[in-house]
């Protein structure tokens, strides 16, 4: 992912100077004990001694923010129940890099730089008090909010010490509370969140309502590059509760980069959001639908197809790897299709904005607020400090919340009725006129010795390069050629999709792996194992988010587990196992699926998943993301898919783009490995392996290699 | 207009074909039923009308106007409404939660016509309700054990 604030990071990353207590700061005055204070950017303590944990990260369903609270509880040394959480606005000048919500990065990311910020709020309460009493500090300690001295009754709360501590220099060398210590990190504990959700009062940004807001709907081009000429909203604007109909003049798409851009379009403002959701369908509109109105998802398979056929190229850096594939004679080669895929999170894309001539307020629920605040500053021309993003919990994410587009239409919609404006993207809005995870092709070969040993392998596809979200873990030298890519403008833009492009390059992958340990007759796990014990570390350290290297040995662990949890070759008859193994960012999974295949009809009767995310906060949350992700995973394995006619996506809601559903989810086991690492990711990691591990059973089944998901693709098979 | 919801009265005005569902998000503020794909394909906008699991999306209020519609924020005295959240609590069963008003509410429904399913009645009767989070395995589990502690009672 390329993030463009890491410099910022990297100051906000080193704890001490987070403290805003730096900032200046009058000595002289009084200050009123009516004012709450923040000590950093996570922390804030009311004058009624309240405290609240400020979560810069959003709340997608992840469960990042319970994770996040629990490392606050046990640092600051209170009851995790009386903890608020509540959600930045969208603030670069705060968190830098670290308000971003992707690449499971949430926990692993912050749990540094959030310890040594709340351990330094601690200390500087402990001092405050301290001075106040005439006592040294470490005759002190600190407890649910107040401060206490060890061998006296004296005690006071954070609150009645915010005066005192305000003045205070942050204190150096903080300690961190010792793992021993913690109450919370490790434990099943249910955030304040399920019961609000439970109850149905979660505050998603498409409840809001202000006074005077309009609702809106958009009717977009069909084509993501098309154009607008011509509409009659005569019908439209007689539809009881229709205020008025404007045009959405097109902003540049980026197809590839997480900028928004926005589509060419006709906007209804009602009353409610009925009224224009209705009434868009009743607009009369004329497109001009561009180069793309000839472009289909055949012809961008035929392209790539073409230029796998291409010779392959390679950067001076990786002649030598190209050099030792050459030197040996070609054995087996397979390439490997994946559909193009939506996201449809629950909560269709919204957002309310109030453009006010000289300050926008935004309420939404974003994966990145603080850049949208800057793309929406781009946009208008006004100061981001004009700009209050409002980040409230999201629907679901999974990568598309990421991408700006939905704010900015609400934007550029207020901007011109200068009224609030709730947009709604309907369903259907979702599914044909979006942002896609994209169509791939990938090609693998292997090269053998004369004796049949594999000496390296190849890969030339859609996928850019190898790195830690699509690593090569095993003791095969790997040639990564030049990537082939659609000519001219893509068919469709593309977004961020759950795990992104990890899922394709696992595909090809793990599949391909599996039919190399075909090929040496050798047992699919143990092959697995003998390449993993054979590989060295792999260096991954080369952008900040990523976090660690890669230890084939941590996946080579997970195959050993999950080969034991699965019972792996001792399965009843006519149940048939496939496997993958993973890694994702400094994550790694191993999965087995069992199912079974009767007249071409595939029923997954179960999926067994190992995880090593280093040190589980939550496990509750954890194995719920895995499982999740498993799901998410079958569903593109198995049956869903967008096909593309003449620039237009053919699916249209939920009839068309059939999710799996609770009849077709097999029994899903998750074991979590015993871990001190670094907290790492659990939202994406469960993805990537189920396809694999699906045709790789549907091999152990049949005998036959299908190479493209998802797998109702092929004619021969069908879900049972 | 006026309608039933919860046992409470509320008065409105509205086009008679405006989907119940709108009518309870946009005019009466009852923002717990969702909105999400409009067709009645997901579920997410499921609520009771006269104690039948309905799609709130796909009725017009019309038809609704002289019945008892129960919606996720109904806290009386129905205590299969109020075990099913306990136990959706209890088994940390939501991610995102935006579908999981729908899910509680069909499950209600499920349950008070069928108190003891078996485990493939629970899976058709739920299938209805799409969850893009995955989180069907708790779903499951969380009807299950309001269906052991009523067999208990």
């Amino acid at each position: 992912m390329k993030r463009r604030h890491f410099f910022k990071t990297s100051t906000l990353a080193s704890g001490g100077f987070l403290i805003s207590a730096y900032l200046p700061f009058s000595c002289n005055e009084q200050v009123l004990e009516t004012e709450s204070w923040e000590p950093n950017f996570y922390v804030r303590i009311d004058p009624d001694n309240t405290i609240t944990f400020i979560c810069s990260r959003t709340e997608l369903g992840q469960g990042t923010s319970v994770g996040l609270a629990m490392i606050v509880a046990d640092e600051l040394g209170m009851d995790f129940e009386n903890l608020k959480t509540e959600f930045a606005d969208g603030a670069i000048e705060r968190y830098g890099d670290l308000q971003d919500t992707g690449g499971s990065n949430g926990l692993r990311m912050l749990w540094e730089p959030l310890r040594k910020a709340i351990a330094t709020a601690r200390e500087i309460f402990i001092v405050a008090a301290a001075q106040k009493w005439q006592l040294d500090p470490s005759d002190c300690f600190s407890e649910n909010g107040f401060v206490y001295h060890n061998s006296s009754e004296r005690k006071a709360s954070y609150a009645s010490l915010i005066t005192l501590a305000k003045d205070l220099p942050a204190p150096f060398d903080i300690k961190l509370k010792d793992p021993s210590d913690y109450k919370y990190i490790g434990k099943r504990l249910i955030g304040e969140r399920t019961r609000i959700i439970a109850e149905g009062k979660n505050p998603y940004s498409i409840n809001v309502k202000l006074p005077n807001m309009l609702y809106a709907a958009v009717a977009r081009c069909p084509t993501w590059n098309g154009n607008l000429i011509d509409f009659d909203d005569s019908k439209a604007r007689s539809f009881p509760g229709v205020v008025d109909v404007i045009e959405v003049t097109a902003v540049e798409i980026q197809p590839d980069d997480f900028k928004g851009g926005v589509r060419s379009g006709v906007a209804v403002l009602a009353s409610n959001t009925w009224a224009a959701l209705e009434a868009k369908k009743l607009l009369e509109i004329q497109w001009d639908l561009g180069n793309l109105s000839r472009k289909s998802d055949t012809d961008v398979k035929e392209e790539l197809l073409a230029q796998l056929e291409e010779p392959r190229t390679v950067t001076p850096e990786k002649r030598d790897i190209h050099n030792l594939f050459n030197r040996y004679s070609k054995g087996h080669e397979a390439t490997y299709f994946s559909a193009y895929q939506t996201t449809t999170c629950m909560e269709p894309l919204n957002a309310t904005a109030y453009h006010m001539g000289h300050k926008i307020e935004i309420w939404v629920g974003s994966q990145a607020p603080g850049m949208f605040r800057e793309r929406i500053s781009e946009l208008t021309g006004l100061p981001e400090a004009a700009i209050t993003i409002h980040n409230l919990p999201s629907g679901g994410g999974f990568g598309r919340r990421f991408h700006a587009d939905y704010v900015e239409e609400a934007v550029l919609i207020s901007e011109k009725v200068r009224k609030p404006v709730k947009l709604t993207w309907s369903r259907e809005d979702t599914i044909t006129t979006s942002k896609y995870h994209p169509y791939c092709v990938d090609h693998w070969e292997a090269a053998f010795n004369p004796t049949g040993e594999v000496m390296a392998i190849a890969y030339k596809g859609t996928i850019g390069s190898t790195n830690a979200y699509r690593p090569n873990p095993y003791a095969l030298p790997m040639v990564h050629y030049n990537y082939v890519a659609e000519k001219g403008d893509r068919l469709l833009p593309r977004a961020s999709w759950r795990s992104v492009f990890a899922h394709p390059w696992a595909l090809g992958l793990e599949c391909f792996i599996d039919e190399l340990a075909h090929l040496a007759k050798k047992d699919p796990i143990a092959y697995r194992i003998e390449l993993l014990d054979k590989a060295e570390v792999v260096e991954q350290v080369m952008e900040p988010w990523v976090g660690d290297n890669l230890y084939p040995k941590k996946l080579k662990e997970t195959l050993e587990i999950v080969r034991e949890k699965s019972n792996w070759g001792q399965v009843s008859e006519g149940i048939f196992q496939g496997v993958s193994g993973i890694s994702y960012n400094t994550s790694y999974c191993s999965q087995v699926i069992d199912l079974s295949v009767e007249d071409g009809k595939v029923k997954v009767h179960k999926v067994t998943a190992v995880l090593n995310c280093g040190r589980v906060i939550n496990p509750s949350q954890v194995e719920s993301q895995i499982a999740g992700g498993i799901i998410w995973g079958l569903s593109a394995a198995l049956k869903t898919q967008l096909t593309v006619v003449d620039g237009q996506v053919q699916q249209t809601n939920f009839d068309s783009y059939d999710l799996l559903r609770m009849n077709e989810t097999p029994e899903i086991e998750v074991h979590l490995v015993d871990s001190n690492d670094e907290p790492s990711g659990a939202g994406e990691p469960g993805v990537p392996g189920v396809a694999p591990a699906l045709l790789n059973a549907i091999f152990a089944a049949t005998g036959e290699r299908i190479r493209q998901i998802p797998i109702v693709k092929s004619s021969t098979y069908s879900i049972a | 207009m006026e309608l039933n919801v919860n046992n409470q009265k509320y008065s409105f005005e509205a086009e008679e074909n405006m989907p119940l569902l709108w009518v309870l998000r946009d005019l009466l503020e009852l923002t717990g039923t969702k909105y999400s794909c409009g067709i009645g394909q997901c579920g997410a906008c499921t609520v009771l009308v006269n104690g039948q699991a309905a799609r709130s999306c796909s009725i017009p209020v019309s038809a609704a106007l002289d019945k008892n519609i129960t919606t996720i924020e109904d806290s009386n005295s129905n205590s299969l409404l109020q075990a099913l959240k306990d136990s959706w609590i209890q088994n940390d069963t939501p991610q995102c939660g935006y579908c999981q008003s729908g899910q509680i509410m069909n499950a209600l429904a499920l349950l008070s016509q069928n108190p003891n399913p078996t485990d493939e009645e629970i899976k058709m009767g739920m299938r209805g309700n799409i969850c893009r989070c995955g989180t069907y395995p708790r779903i499951k589990k969380s009807i299950e054990q309001v269906i052991e502690t009523n067999s208990k009672l």
